[in-house]
């Protein structure tokens, strides 16, 4: 199972719960992640930075800790 | 709204343009009253200095047209050549009240070299026999023609003409001598110009206790101790405050000069100084010159603030302006493209930048819009996402 993924899993279930606009966070998150969310499978390999990264994106536009 | 966005920093400018702009007026302004107020004082000073020529030449074809009648009434200059005092004294009377009316304030009978004293003093008939001794006295022995020109006396400054009074056989029996008071010139001047006058003397030429007699005899106040190198002879204004001078009479230059401009409750003055010569050359006196240019000053105030709200009306639509056409033009289409462009990373493939125009901005989303394409063309040909829907 992917680190990245399972974050991605968590921002989507987010947006979902507060009824976002999911395309506009998502490309909030990823032009501030430097990641494409769409791209991010469960076969994604982890990589520490990147992990670093999308948590600090979630925070900034979602207010979401993980 | 954010400190370093080009919104922020272009308002910035404006204003600072504004401000500057409205204090470029102000400056202006400022530069020109100061400007407009030493010429007006310049055009007082010389315009008075004009004036005060032009009364002394009328008063001296005046006086010499009077003495020109005096000298050939047959009874007067009997009486004169008789050496009697009495019956000059009742011809001349009745005529010395007229001319008193006219402004001819000095009215004498001097005896002939070399004694030459007061024979009659019409302005002052207990007083006579005392020596003048004064450069038109030497000046008219010496000619024995016509002189005129300012004389300074012990007590007083006034424009004179002295000039023979002959006999029928053409012999010097005496001199006559018409003069009128410089003080009064100032009331005519004033009258004619609207500026305020005083007559200033130099104590240097003056007698302490002729001032305290005159005075007396005058009934003015000794004002002998107000400035240390002058007396205020006379003056159009009952205020002293607005006759200030504190440097040598004598050091006046001969075109007059511009004093300082100054304020008297909601009155704005300028001041200037000509001099005032006698007939052997001597500065000793001077007119002080006061104008005044509140209407002057308050039309200048009003021109500021009628300048300073149009300045800051054109300057805050040019702003509003600015604004307006960077919003419509930059602002709202560069967020046009960040919301697209946002969109896009988020998997909106839909979402399109309309290019709207040619310009700058027009380019750049034309640019962006073929960017966009690109990214969506390479996105489908990731096999993982084709899976994913």
């Amino acid at each position: 199972m992917s680190a990245l993924n399972d974050i991605k899993l968590r921002i989507e279930e987010k947006i979902k719960a507060d009824g976002l606009d999911a395309k506009e966070v998502k490309g909030k998150i990823g032009l501030r992640s430097g990641k494409v969310l769409a791209f991010i499978t469960a076969s994604t390999p982890d990589d520490p930075e990147a992990i670093a990264k999308l948590k600090q994106a979630a925070k900034e536009v979602l207010n979401l800790s993980l | 709204m954010k400190w370093n966005s080009i919104r922020t920093k272009v308002l910035a400018a404006l204003v600072a343009c504004l401000v500057v702009g409205a204090g470029c007026i102000l400056a202006l302004m400022r530069y020109s009253f100061e400007r407009n107020s030493q010429v007006l004082a310049a055009e007082s000073v010389t315009g008075s200095q004009k004036l005060f020529t032009i009364l002394e030449a009328r008063e001296i074809s005046k006086m010499t047209a009077v003495s020109e009648a005096l000298i050939t009434n047959p009874q007067v200059r009997d009486a004169f050549a008789a050496g009697d005092r009495t019956r000059l004294l009742e011809l001349t009377a009745p005529l010395y009240l007229s001319f008193r009316k006219e402004g001819i304030t000095n009215w004498m009978f001097h005896s002939p070299e070399p004694d030459m004293t007061v024979f009659l003093r019409l302005h002052n008939p207990p007083k006579f026999g005392d020596h003048l001794n004064r450069f038109m006295d030497k000046e008219v022995v010496r000619t024995h023609a016509m002189v005129s020109g300012n004389e300074l006396a012990k007590a007083g400054f006034a424009v004179r003409i002295l000039r023979p009074f002959r006999d029928l056989q053409g012999k010097v029996t005496g001199y006559v001598e018409f003069g009128e008071e410089l003080g009064q010139f100032i009331h005519a001047m004033k009258n004619q110009t609207g500026n305020d006058y005083g007559l200033l003397l130099s104590k240097k030429y003056m007698d302490r206790q002729f001032w305290a007699d005159s005075s007396a005899v005058w009934k003015r106040r000794d004002n002998w101790d107000d400035n240390p190198g002058f007396v205020v002879a006379d003056k159009t204004t009952a205020s002293d405050r607005i006759i200030r001078f504190d440097g040598d009479l004598a050091a006046v230059p001969g075109q007059g000069k511009v004093l300082e401009r100054f304020q008297e409750g909601n009155s704005v003055f300028v001041r200037g100084i000509f001099p005032i010569h006698d007939a052997a050359g001597n500065t000793v006196g001077a007119m002080f010159v006061v104008r005044d240019i509140s209407s002057f000053y308050l039309a200048m105030r009003r021109t500021a603030n009628v300048l300073v709200i149009l300045t800051v009306t054109a300057l805050a639509l040019g702003i509003l302006l600015v604004l307006t056409l960077l919003t419509r033009l930059v602002f709202r289409r560069l967020e046009h493209i960040t919301v697209v462009a946002t969109r896009v990373v988020g998997g909106d493939y839909e979402s399109e930048i309309q290019v709207t125009s040619d310009d700058e901005v027009g380019q750049f989303e034309r640019l962006f819009e073929q960017f966009r394409r690109v990214f969506i063309d390479l996105t489908t040909h990731v096999p993982e996402l084709q899976e994913k829907g």
